[in-house]
């Protein structure tokens, strides 16, 4: 019983996806109220009908709606982001609401990293998620349901996207040769090759399942950071999911939701999945994926830049991935800026009408009326889209900067909507609309190149790898070293990465903690740790400890400098109940955290968190001594006693 | 992005019972459905908005899950919604009280107007929009007057101060009630002082219900001087009418009559000296005795079969007691103490620690008790007949004092038990479904002290009975209000160096030292790590024991079935790095609490 629906604030229904049992409840509620022998419409026009009126109530209302919940435990959560509303619904109790809320943030992720700036314009991101071509919706909806299922199934299973950070397979010796591969022979090869049409490796990193082999940037890249890194491997997931828990959870099982039938190529995530099985041939797969990411730069902070995404697979579960930085991407960071400009001065006309602001605004817009003419030049009339632009850029200027014209005040306000509208039309034109007939990627043979040669340094760790990222970290040592820990999660928020043992609870595997149902409690028992220490962080509780049934929980979060120097505990902010998810995912919480605690300016702060569990027999202060071991010792692998 | 809220000290922000068969037509206007809306002086506009929007969302929620509305949240408000037919109630907080308080406190207020109005649909038939309207106002009010911003999370009952009362008062008051009894047309009563409880022998939401009325006829006996007459017996006794629902009842039956729930009733172990002790003690006896006998077995039984329906252990009492008396024959041995001072004393104490751990007790049979619940019943209601036999020759409590103490622990746990979200859960429901029972509320008030019983319709017209009533207990009734007003009231001040609040679940209790003065500010974080950690271990049956820490505040959480207390240590140097470290100080909040608050009667052990 679960539901994602993104609705404009029209009810037209941007998206949506829900499960088999939603679906059925929807349309029985649905049917009630119709005729016998009607048949029923679309179903996105019966959700459109039966959620109308709490989008429209939603509209109406001063302070907006965040959740609903009934007597029989349905729980609603809603959101508006820019235009888009979105409801996230669950009826069977297996999310709360803190789940659903981060479901929805994931999603709206998910669509910038896809969407990149388009998302910026309410106009445009209504078109592009609800394409007027119905196959196209199809398929575009497909993929992203997808995504949610993938992303779902990962935040269930996978104790890294629990935590959203990314978790290493440790092997450190194995870690660096690839490294100095990937480095050294592969990416090299790739800069250096003419059939690279123009791209540039900037990043290659090598996936076994989940979980991080090898992570290479090249010198001139900015950091990619753990919101994107967690938000492509989701992406790679999707695209080659990994059959790690087949015989738990088959994801091919749980995507099944749209179509009655799994349809056979379901794992392409832009295959058909119609109802009325339409042929629609597989995109090829050396086509890589756009895809938008944050950039750092000397001068700033760029989100949602152009990037394209290569996926090769090595083997199943094993995968190369390269990031590239498309010979466009310079128009990218351009119109980043001035749709900074104008989105600043809109700012500034709202605010102060003839203070001092809006006579300092001149002055700049001075400035961007020349590189914005130039830009402007530089496009060229010869597309549609730059022409529109021009004409509204014109007529911008007439009203801005003409002697006897209005000049800056409010009723320049629409107009900055225009341009920035405009902008974000140009972005679109740019990075999303394929020119079919000669696709913008790395030659398929380069591409075949570069898979053959990383296949052939892996071959024989092949299958030691498949078998160590089931068993990461092997805690055989433990019961001598820390009687009565039963579990624990470490995680290093200023790298994003996180330590923790296996909790592989399928049925053929055997871990730590047993097989089949202990280890299915002890797993539920730390995702729910993870939720209340979460809820405890968002109201400003940095140490938590409790004693729940046979168990003894414990959580810190704790600054350090980087020299290691723990810093002191700073009041943590306090946050709503509908703020962004703590996470990293999403929102980079931590971010946040460490801006908090610094002392100064130019100082890096570290931030940790530790998460134990322990059998509630054992004496508090022994469960804290081994809290304090496994603290300061779990990151620096030659005292490390579990590695 | 940084939101920090500020304390709202009021309890509710919004308030509304909006009536949707009153607008059915297009042309309706949405004013016409609202039958009451808090604050007062919202702009009716607003009003409309709130109203029409709230409850179309609500209601086309409903529908899609197929299932009342239960809690909608705002960004800066969240409402507990009780949806009935076409009556919609929302009750609005500030986001920081817990979800579970807010929806408890709305359950409470609807119990409330039910309690003194009868069905909700039929009251507003009989009764004018702004009468009523003016009843919601009261209720509100009354449930808002608690002295802190903790009595947001816990409702709770506000009781005279164990630790400055005389024990032997709190006796009195119960001794006084018992002897109301005897008249088997008083079904159950409490005595108040000052919005407080002395004793009460109903449940503690029964007895929450009844304060209502007291506070309210205490405000107009301050503003008129007692001049709220109501019947032959002249101005301090007063009467209104009341409905119990049909639970309620059932544990009013169901229960020995010498049930005591207060915290603070002594067991009646030393039940006979305690004339002698008394006499000397208060002003005035009245003589126990002095109730002429007759009334006893037959009238119990006059009006059992009329309210039985539901227990049939009743109607056999007769037998039930005979077959009991035996049991009761070497019961005279226990109680040979006539006078004795010193005697008394420790006999008191003894069973005053008796009655506590009974009173501990019975939160372990809870989970028994669930199972065999209705053999318990029939055996209170035997308890019940036979005591009134017993109470003739005056002196088999003793026996009785440890079954019954036990047992009303039983009994009312089973009453909380068995429907989870308490009692009153159970009233709602039964407001759609069985009617509620109208019943009488007497009240006899002398100056700050209330004698508050429920009585069947009968007795307003049995001058005889009320005579009596009346008559029996004036005397004690003065002598208790002398000793209690005598008592400074004494406010548990923040002793500076911690905090805590202790809330006992049976009783609906809570002992604190939030003292709420001067904004309650210092004691804010406090309250609200109390908040967060209430609403977890609502949430999570299993969680026994928390800390929760920030850099400035560290605050312990612990609970038994029966019991959640937290404890903050205010201290100098909290500043560490949060990273796990034994010697920090937050982790020996368990052992502090469990020693500072050995004084304020908190057993953690």
């Amino acid at each position: 019983m679960k539901c994602l629906l993104i609705a404009s604030e029209s009810a037209e229904v941007l998206f949506h996806w829900t499960d088999l049992e939603y679906q059925r409840n929807i349309q029985e509620q649905y049917g009630a109220s119709q005729e016998e022998g009607e048949e029923l419409p679309a179903f996105e026009d019966i959700l459109s009908t039966l959620f109308a009126p709490i989008i429209i109530s939603y509209s109406t209302m001063e302070d907006s709606y965040t959740s609903f919940t009934t007597d029989n435990n349905h729980i609603y959560v809603l959101h508006q982001f820019d235009e888009c509303l979105y409801i996230a619904v669950n009826g069977d109790g297996e999310e709360k609401e803190d789940d659903l809320r981060r479901k929805m943030y994931v999603m709206k992720k998910m669509i910038e990293v896809m969407f990149g700036m388009v998302t910026l314009s309410g106009t445009l991101l209504r078109k592009e998620l609800r394409p007027q071509d119905t196959e196209q919706r199809i398929r575009l909806w497909k993929h992203l349901q997808n995504l949610i299922e993938t992303y779902s199934h990962l935040r269930e299973n996978d104790q890294s996207f629990l935590v959203e950070a990314v978790e290493r397979l440790i092997h450190p010796m194995l870690c660096e040769q690839c490294i100095e591969f990937l480095e050294r022979r592969l990416v090299q090869q790739l800069n250096s090759s003419v059939e690279r049409a123009g791209e540039e490796v900037l990043h290659a990193f090598i996936l076994v399942h989940t979980k991080l082999l090898a992570f290479y940037s090249s010198r001139n890249a900015s950091i990619l950071t753990t919101s994107d890194l967690l938000a492509l491997i989701i992406m790679a997931q999707n695209m080659y999911p990994s059959n790690v828990d087949l015989d738990d959870q088959s994801p091919e099982v749980t995507k099944s939701f749209y179509t009655p039938e799994p349809s056979p190529s379901s794992r392409d995530s832009g295959s058909s999945g119609d109802l009325h099985a339409l042929e629609i041939s597989p995109p090829d797969p050396s086509t890589p994926r756009r895809v938008f990411l944050d950039i750092s730069l000397k001068d700033g902070l760029y989100p949602m830049m152009p990037h394209s995404m290569y996926c090769l697979p090595l083997w199943p579960g094993i995968t190369l991935v390269l990031l590239t930085k498309i010979p466009t991407s310079a128009v990218a960071l351009s119109v980043y800026k001035y749709l900074e400009d104008f989105d600043k001065l809109e700012k500034r006309l709202r605010e102060g009408q003839g203070s001092s602001a809006a006579a300092r605004s001149p002055l700049n817009m001075q400035d961007v009326r020349c590189k914005l003419d130039k830009f402007v030049k530089a496009l060229g009339p010869s597309e549609l889209q730059s022409a529109q632009l021009q004409i509204v850029w014109t007529e911008f200027k007439n009203r801005a900067f003409a002697k006897n014209g209005p000049g800056f005040n409010k009723d320049l306000i629409p107009w900055c909507k225009k341009m920035k509208t405009q902008l974000c039309g140009i972005y679109r034109q740019c990075f999303l609309i394929d020119s079919t007939d000669f696709p913008q990627r790395l030659s398929p043979g380069l591409q075949e190149g570069a898979q053959a040669m990383m296949q052939e340094k892996l071959m024989d760790w092949k299958d030691f790898l498949l078998v160590k990222s089931k068993r990461n970290i092997t805690m055989v040592s433990y019961p001598r070293n820390f009687p009565g820990l039963v579990h624990f999660i470490c995680v290093d928020r200023s790298s994003g990465q996180m330590i923790a043992p296996s909790l592989s609870i399928t049925e053929r595997t055997t871990s730590e903690l047993g097989k089949g149902p202990v280890a299915r409690f002890i797993k539920s028992k730390v995702w729910g740790l993870v939720r209340t220490t979460r809820r405890y962080l968002q109201k400003g509780y940095s140490t938590v400890t409790l004693r729940d049934g046979d168990f003894y929980f414990c959580y810190f979060l704790w600054f350090e400098n980087e020299s290691g120097y723990k810093l002191d505990s700073v009041d943590i902010p306090v946050l709503p109940d509908d703020s962004p998810p703590i996470g990293t995912l999403a929102c980079d919480y931590y971010k946040l955290l460490r801006y908090y605690s610094k002392n100064h300016k130019g100082e890096t702060v570290k931030c940790y968190e530790l998460l134990t569990v322990h059998l509630g027999v054992i004496p508090t202060e022994i469960i804290l001594q081994h809290c304090r071991q496994l603290a300061s010792k779990l990151w620096e692998p030659s005292r490390n006693p579990l590695l | 992005m940084a939101e920090l809220m500020p304390p709202d000290t009021r309890r509710c922000t919004y308030f509304f019972l909006y009536d949707g068969s009153k607008v059915r037509g297009e042309g309706d206007p949405t004013r016409q459905g609202i039958c009451y809306f808090y604050p007062e002086e919202t702009p009716l506009d607003k009003q409309e908005l709130m109203c029409g929007q709230l409850a179309g969302v609500s209601r086309c929620v409903s529908e899609l899950s197929s299932s009342p509305v239960h809690t909608l949240r705002l960004r800066r408000c969240k409402f507990a919604i009780h949806m009935m037919e076409d009556f919609f109630w929302a009750l609005g907080c500030s986001t920081e009280v817990p979800t579970v308080s807010v929806c408890e406190l709305l359950d409470h207020l609807i119990n409330i107007f039910c309690f003194y109005n009868g069905p909700i649909r039929q009251s507003y038939q009989l009764n004018s929009k702004e009468t009523l309207a003016a009843q919601w106002a009261r209720y509100l009010s009354h449930v808002q007057s608690g002295p802190s911003e903790i009595y947001n999370i816990f409702r709770c009952l506000r009781t005279v101060d164990s630790t400055t009362v005389d024990p032997l008062l709190l006796l009195k008051a119960a001794l006084i009630l018992q002897a109301c009894q005897r008249c088997p047309l008083v079904l159950t009563g409490c005595i108040l002082f000052r919005g407080r409880v002395v004793s009460t022998q109903m449940s503690p939401q029964l007895t929450m219900k009844v304060m209502v009325q007291e506070s309210e006829t205490y405000t107009k006996s301050q503003r008129s001087n007692g001049a709220s007459t109501s019947c032959s017996l002249g101005a301090p006794v007063s009467s209104t009418a009341v409905f119990l629902t049909t639970s309620e009842l059932q544990y009013l039956q169901s229960t020995p009559v010498n049930k005591n729930v207060s915290p603070f009733s002594p067991p009646l172990l030393d039940a006979p000296p305690k004339k002698t002790r008394l006499s000397r003690t208060l002003s005035d006896t009245p003589s126990t005795e002095s109730e002429p006998p007759r009334l006893q077995t037959p009238q119990k039984l006059s009006f059992s079969p009329h309210m039985s329906e539901s227990d049939d252990s009743f109607s056999p009492a007769p037998s039930q007691s005979s077959a009991d008396s035996p049991n009761t024959s070497p019961q005279p041995t226990r109680s040979p103490l006539p006078n004795g001072g010193h005697a008394v004393e420790t006999e008191h104490k003894l069973s005053h620690h008796h009655g506590f751990k009974s009173n501990g007790g019975s939160s372990v049979f809870e989970e028994n008790q669930c199972l065999n619940g209705d053999d318990v019943n029939g055996d209170a209601a035997r308890r019940a007949v036979f005591d009134l036999q017993g109470d003739d020759s005056g002196n088999e409590q003793s026996r009785d004092a440890q079954m019954v103490v036990g047992d009303s622990g039983v009994c009312f746990r089973k009453a909380e038990s068995k429907h989870p979200p308490p009692p009153f859960t159970c009233a709602l429901d039964s407001l759609e479904e069985s009617p509620l029972i109208p019943k009488m509320l007497y009240m006899h008030r002398v100056n700050g002290l209330v004698l508050a019983l429920l009585v069947e319709h009968g007795f307003m017209s049995d001058a005889a009975s009320m005579e009596e009533v009346y008559h029996s207990s004036l005397a004690s009734l003065n002598g208790l209000e002398a000793h209690l007003r005598s008592i400074a009231a004494a406010t548990p001040g923040t002793s500076g160096q911690y905090t805590f609040a202790h809330y006992d679940c049976i009783q609906s209790t809570l002992t604190t030292n939030v003292s709420g003065r001067s904004g309650g500010a210092p004691e804010h974080p406090f309250v609200r790590a109390t908040s967060l950690l209430h609403s977890h271990f609502c949430d999570t049956e299993t969680l026994q024991e928390a800390i929760i820490r920030n850099a400035g505040v560290a605050v312990y959480g612990t609970r038994s079935v029966a019991q959640v207390t937290y404890f903050q240590q205010h201290s100098g140097s909290l500043r560490n790095s949060g990273i796990p470290n034994q010697q920090d100080s937050a982790f020996s909040l368990p052992s502090k609490a469990r020693h500072r608050l050995l004084k304020h009667g908190v057993n953690l052990l």
